[in-house]
Order: structure tokens, then sequence, then C-alpha cells
């Protein structure tokens, strides 16, 4: 299973691009995107689960065009969009089993599935009340459980995290790190951490170009002995931030303890051990 | 006072800035075309027994105003009846209700935003009449006071009437859209029958119009020397052009009294949101707010903290079927709006069963099949309407799967409402009648499906068919798409070729659409 993205882009205006240029090859395991609100991360998902049409490049599964022939992808495809909706007159049964019919799958095992799935993701109880009446987080569920209908072998999660709570995040990492086994795992967040843990690779986007790419480990030595926290006072706060790239601020005992990456450091800072955080606020913003 | 011009703008850029809108605006101007016929036309709108004006700007400028002030107090009424339902949807509301806006700011401020929609599609009818006036008139010159007075005594107060009208349906009857619809439509009804019979009673006449139609009788009567002329008609009459006479029409002067009642007419209106402000919901929906707390105080409660485990889910069976897709569409075709209105259906049906064969297919058989407007609309619409369509267009074979199966959904609802006429059609060896119908059945899905996915919206649709059952009411045999009235050879291999139209229509927009 091979997923190529070679020069893609989604244009929409003369100049205004939501990809530009985008080349990547995928094999089975979990690609984390990472990068701010605009910086393509949804358009790239979107063309890769044929909702939209790149408007340059190629996009293969296995040597199959995804433009020319979407149902190749669709067949094996578990998507989770981030604003996707829901029939608030179905219960959940109704709701997958039609999303079941959209996939191709069906028969006894369909229903069997969808059981598991519910009970797995702890919305047996609800299943037979009307998905209108759910919250947040178990409307988030039920996207979860769609996406895993059809076993999937490439499975897109744009902002999955999104309304569940930290245990139900914790089972999620868990969930989709054995869905990595045997399929291509693409994964958003704006939510660092939520990509830190399990990502195999990390792919860095912004204004619709990637930035950076590779394992964790390696993007975190981008910025490794530049992360540093100093103790600082309130008024100083903003001089600084206009000479420094910023991480965190906290207050502690009248003070604020600012967290900051920088090659030449201020005095009494003490160096910190950099995450993936830093590296992603290295690459992302600018001073 | 700001905020409330804040809200009045801002709607109005929302429902102005949107394809359904410039449909229904290309579909006012197409209308307000016909308002004034050809000279060589075969039909008229307004005729007083054979008699019609001479094509002067008085006559431009009353007809139209008169057509537009009934018509578009009728469609407008419908097309923006859902700015608050807007508002539901788009989860605005409950960002509404935490400001300190009061309910009869907020109202006003809709109403006054629906009366500036209703007032930009007055404004295209207004120019394309003094277009009209420039390609058919007698050789009499321009005089735009006979254009701009008869818009702004007689269009004006009902279309503010109207747009606060639809204000306060919303708010009491907000969940009911159907009983929204037919409500309103008595009401018109009624309104527009309402006859005054003297000068002073000419105040009670919301449209405006029947001054007008009377002064214009008047001049008939003076000029044919008759005592009372009864024949006047308003509205598309086919095939009477013929013989037609003239008369000079030179307007009307209207009355310091009936200018005073045409501001009270806008008056009224907004008394009646005065009425209803302490009784908007304010976006509090309690049903639904409750109906949640109890789901997840029920989950809370219940609540066993399991895992999803990959290894143990049973393998995946493929099913290229449709028959799942139908089960489930026919669910949500079922369960759309409120139950309780089934039984309205169910009257129908045994109406279809009990009357005369010929009152229950011409009559009965719209209206039954009209019910199902909200139905229909949402065939497919709701994908996006919901949410759901990254699910849809990304889904196995989109047309030829879940299209096809919407379609069939629509169509045998259509068909088991009429399943008691078809049965006696069947049984009277009627089988062109049965035919028919299923043809008719057809032809209002496929419309539906057509111009949802061509305005990715609802309203063109309701509008539309709403015109098209009103003109089946009132015998208009151009607009019987089900057999109710007697028809040539042709009626039915007409009928499919369009139906086949609406199918390739649709599919290859649909097509574009999903390879966007």
């Amino acid at each position: 299973m091979k997923l190529e993205i070679q020069n893609v882009s989604k244009r929409y205006g003369k100049n205004k691009y939501g990809i530009q240029d985008f080349s990547l090859a995928i094999e089975k395991g979990i690609l984390g995107l990472l990068g701010p609100n605009g910086a393509g991360k949804s358009t790239l998902m979107k063309m890769i689960a044929t909702v939209t049409k790149p408007t340059d490049g190629l996009l293969l599964l296995n040597k199959n065009n995804l433009v020319k022939d979407p149902n190749y992808i669709r067949r094996q495809l578990g998507f989770l969009p981030q604003d996707f909706g829901v029939y608030p007159n179905l219960n959940a049964f109704e709701f997958l089993r039609y999303i079941g019919a959209m996939k191709g799958v069906g028969g006894n095992s369909l229903m069997q599935r969808i059981e598991q799935l519910l009970e797995g993701l702890n919305l047996t109880e609800a299943a037979g009340k009307p998905i209108g009446s759910y919250s947040g987080g178990m409307k988030q569920r039920i996207g979860i459980a769609q996406a895993l209908l059809n076993q999937p072998r490439i499975v897109i999660f744009d902002e999955p995290t999104v309304g569940l709570d930290p245990e139900e995040r914790v089972r999620f990492r868990n969930l989709i790190s054995d869905l990595a086994n045997d399929s291509i795992v693409i994964l958003s967040s704006h939510i660092v951490s939520d990509i830190d843990t399990i990502a195999d690779e990390v792919v860095i986007m912004k204004g619709g170009s990637l930035l950076s790419r590779g394992i964790p480990e390696d993007i975190i030595k981008t910025v490794e002995q530049k992360v540093f926290e100093t103790n600082l006072e309130k008024e100083h706060l903003p001089q600084f931030k206009n000479s420094h790239l910023l991480v965190s601020t906290m207050r502690k005992n009248g003070q604020l303890l600012v967290r900051y990456i920088s090659d030449r450091p201020i005095e009494n800072s003490i160096q910190q051990k950099a995450n993936l955080e830093d590296a992603y606020l290295y690459h992302t913003k600018s001073i | 006072m700001k905020s409330f011009f804040s809200i009045v703008r801002y709607d109005y850029y929302q429902r102005t800035r949107s394809y359904a809108f410039l449909i229904t605006l290309c579909a006012s101007l197409a209308l307000a075309y016909t308002f004034v016929p050809e000279p060589n036309a075969s039909y008229s709108t307004i005729r007083i027994s054979d008699y019609i004006g001479y094509y002067n700007s008085s006559w431009f400028g009353y007809v139209t105003a008169i057509m537009t002030s009934i018509f578009l107090s009728l469609i407008g009424f419908y097309l923006v009846n859902s700015g608050i339902k807007a508002d539901n949807d788009t989860r605005v509301g409950q960002i509404v209700a935490t400001t300190p806006i009061k309910n009869l700011s907020y109202l006003l401020g809709k109403a006054t935003s629906n009366f500036a929609v209703l007032f930009t599609i007055v404004c295209c009818v207004f120019f394309m009449s003094a277009m009209l006036f420039f390609l058919y008139n007698d050789g009499y010159p321009f005089e735009v006071l006979q254009f701009v007075k008869p818009y702004l005594l007689v269009v004006l107060p009902p279309i503010f009437f109207i747009s606060t009208l639809a204000v306060v349906f919303e708010v009491l009857l907000g969940r009911y859209s159907v009983i929204q619809n037919i409500a309103f439509f008595f009401l018109f009804t009624a309104l527009a029958l309402a006859s005054p019979l003297e000068d002073t009673h000419f105040m009670t006449d919301v449209f405006g119009s029947k001054i007008v139609t009377q002064q214009m009788i008047t001049k008939v009567n003076d000029i044919s020397n008759t005592a009372t002329t009864s024949g006047l008609n308003i509205g598309y009459v086919l095939g009477n052009s013929k013989e037609t006479k003239r008369f000079l029409f030179e307007g009307v002067d209207f009355s310091a009294a009936f200018i005073l009642s045409r501001i009270l007419w806008m008056l009224v209106g907004v008394f009646l949101l005065v009425l209803i402000a302490p009784f908007f919901h304010r976006f509090d929906r309690k049903r639904l707010v409750k109906m949640k707390v109890v789901t997840e105080q029920a989950m809370a409660k219940k609540r066993k903290v399991n895992a999803v485990i990959l290894s143990a889910l049973p393998a995946v069976q493929k099913d290229y079927g449709i028959l799942a897709f139908v089960k489930t569409e026919m669910v949500l075709l079922y369960r759309h709006g409120k139950r309780w209105l089934w039984p309205i259906n169910l009257i129908g049906m045994v109406l279809l069963t009990l009357l005369p064969i010929v009152t229950a297919h011409q009559y009965v058989l719209p209206i039954l099949w009209f019910l199902q407007v909200g139905r229909l609309s949402e065939l497919n619409t709701k994908e996006i309407t919901y949410g759901v369509h990254y699910f849809a267009f990304t889904s196995f074979k989109p047309i030829g799967r879940l299209l096809f199966s919407q379609l069939l959904s629509g169509i045998l609802l259509l068909l088991f409402l009429s399943v008691p006429l078809l049965i006696r059609y069947v049984v009277a060896s009627d089988f062109l009648a049965v035919a028919t119908i299923a043809v008719g059945g057809i032809f209002i899905v496929l419309l539906a499906s057509t111009l949802g996915i061509l305005s990715k919206g609802k309203k063109l649709f309701e509008i539309l068919f709403f015109m098209i059952t009103y003109s089946n009411i009132n015998g208009l045999a151009a607009t019987d798409y089900f057999g109710g009235m007697p028809h040539g050879s042709f009626y039915v291999p007409a009928l499919a070729l369009i139906c086949l139209f609406l199918v390739i229509l649709g599919v290859s927009v649909r097509y574009l659409q999903l390879r966007r």
C-alpha cells in the first residue's frame, strides 16, 4: 500500500492556492499533519479522500490515479472530516448502516461490526436514540465508528480529538496505533501532543506548502539547544515578544515564567529539553 | 439602533449572497416579463370584460404593480419565512441569544431584512416594467410618476406586511413548517377574496389592488355604457386575446384616507411583532436540550469503559446493492417533520378513495402530493444541509447508487400516497390514467431533485411546486403534470420526455459537482 502525492496544487483564484506544489509518499504507518489554520491540511486530506480534485499534480494509490478512478480509494477509505454532520432523525444503528451502504458493505457482518464498534466507543446505551440528541463528543465517536466500518486500508482523520474528553483521547490514540499495523493513517490536529506520541512521521505545513517532514525526533532536533526558560517582569513582556519567538508564558510568584526559542538567549535563561511543540512553533512562526 | 441596522444589513447580505437568491431573482424577472403581455400574446393578465388598457405609462405602472403586489405577497412569504430558522440551523441564534438585543429589536430586524430582500425583487420588477414600456408602448410618453406611485402605494405596504407576517408565523409556528405554509395560504386566500364594495372599504384591502381595478371597471363601464361590468380577470388567462377592445386608463388619484390606510397596514405588521415578541423562544430549544440531557445522563449512569479491538471485528462483506439506501431514505422521508402530520396524509388517502374519481384526481391528488413538499425538497439537498456530503459524495458510485435510491424513494412515497386512486383506475381498467399518475409522480420527484442539485437549496423547488399546485387547483391545464385534466395523445410521451431531460440535467450537474 503506497500513497503518492506528486506536485499537487489546489488553486482557488488566479494566485490563490490552498495547496501548492506539494509532494509526499506515504506507506503503512501514521503520518501526522501539523500546521496553523489555513496551512492546507484539510484541503490536502479532502483531495486524498476524493472530496475535492487537485488543479495540478497527481494523486496515486498503488499507482492508481485517484482523480481518474476515485472509486479505487473509496472502497478502502475511512474518512473523518473536521466538520461532518449527521442526520439527526436517525439513531446510531440506522446512520451507520446507511454509511455502510455508501461504502458498499453490508450483510450480517455489518450489523455485528456496528454493534462492536459502538460498544468499543462506549455508545451502546445511546445507540437507539436519535443522533440529534447526542453531545459533541458522542457525535465525534459516531464519526470515528463510520470511518472504521469498511475495514479501511487508508484512514484519514481531520482533527479527530475535537470534543473528546482526555480519557477518550487516550483510547483513541491507542486505536490509531492499532489501525496503523495494517493501514496508512493520516492524522491532523492542532494539538501537538496528540500527534507527537503516536505519529511515525510528521509533516509541518504552512500556507499550502510543506515546511518540514521527518520522524518526530529529527524534527525536534532542529530546535535542540535553542529552547530556554526565564523569569520576566510583566511589563517587559511586549518588548520581549517582539524580539524572541515565544512558546508559552506561565504566572509564577507574581512574575512570568517564559519559554522561548532563540539562538542567543538572554541572561539568566535556563536551557530546556525541546519538544515537538517547540519545533512546530519554530517552523511555523516567524518573528 | 446600531445593532438593529447591523442585523438588517448582515442578514440581508447573508440571504442575498446565495445562488438560490440569484435564481429566484431571475425567475422573478422572467415572471415580471409576462406581467404586461406583448401586443400579439395569446394571454392576458388584467382584463376587464373584453377590455384592456392602451399601453401607456399608467397601464404599465399599475398593472405590473398589482401583479407584483399579489404574486410577491404570496410567493414572497415562502421566500423569506425561514430567517429565524436559518439562525437556528447555523447556530448563530445561540450567539444572538446571549447578546443584550431585545426580542422586539431582533424580530423587527428580521422583518426589515425580509422586506429588504423582497424590496430588491420589487426594484428589479420595477425596472423590468419600465423596460417593457419602451418595448411595447402605444406611442404614449413615459411618465415616471405613473410607475413610482403605484409601486409606492400598492406594492410596498403589503410587502412590508408580509415580511412581518413571515416573522410572526416563524415565532408562533416555527417548528411546524407545513402548518405554517398552509395557514399562510388560507390567510392569503381570505385576504385576497375579501371584496370591498364601497370606497372607504378599499382601506381594508391589504394588496391595494381593488381601488385600482375598481377605477378600471368604472372606466370600462363609462365607455361601454353599462351599469356594471363584472368580467374582471386578474392572473394568467390563456387564449382570450382575440376581440380585445381598448380603453384609456390614466391612473388613480389616491385619497389621503387611502394613503393613511397603507401606512396603517405597515403599522399593523409592527404591532403584531410587538404582540408576539414576548413569546419568541430566543433559541431556547427546550425539547432538544431535554433530549440531550436525558441521553447524556443515561450514558453517564451506565457507562462502562470499553475500547475498540480491531482484530475482534468481523470481516466486512461487500454489498453494492441499493436496498439499504432505499430503506434508510424511506425512513428519513417518513420521519421528516412532525409525525402527527401523517394523519393528514391518511385523510388525503381516504378522500382519494371516497370522493368522485375526477375530483379526487384533479384536486385531492395534487394537494396530497404538495403536502410532501418538505420531504421532496430535501431528497438530495439534505446531505449539504446536514453536513453529510463528505460521506455521501465520497461514497462508492454516488450517482448510480445513492442518487438513484433517493429518486426511487421519493417516487415510491408519492405512488404509495396515490394507491387508493391507482386501485380505482385499475378497477376501472383506465391504465392510461395509472400511467399518467406514475409519470406525474416521477416528474415531480425529478423536478425536486434537479432543482435541488442546481440551486443547492430547497426554496426554488418549494416555491415552484407551490405555484404549480396553485395553478393545478385553478384548472390551468398547462401546469397539469398528473393527468388531472383531459389531454391529447402526446401528453404522456411529452411528460416522459421532460422527465428524461430532468434526469440528464440533474445527473450531469451532480456529476460535475462531484468531480470538482
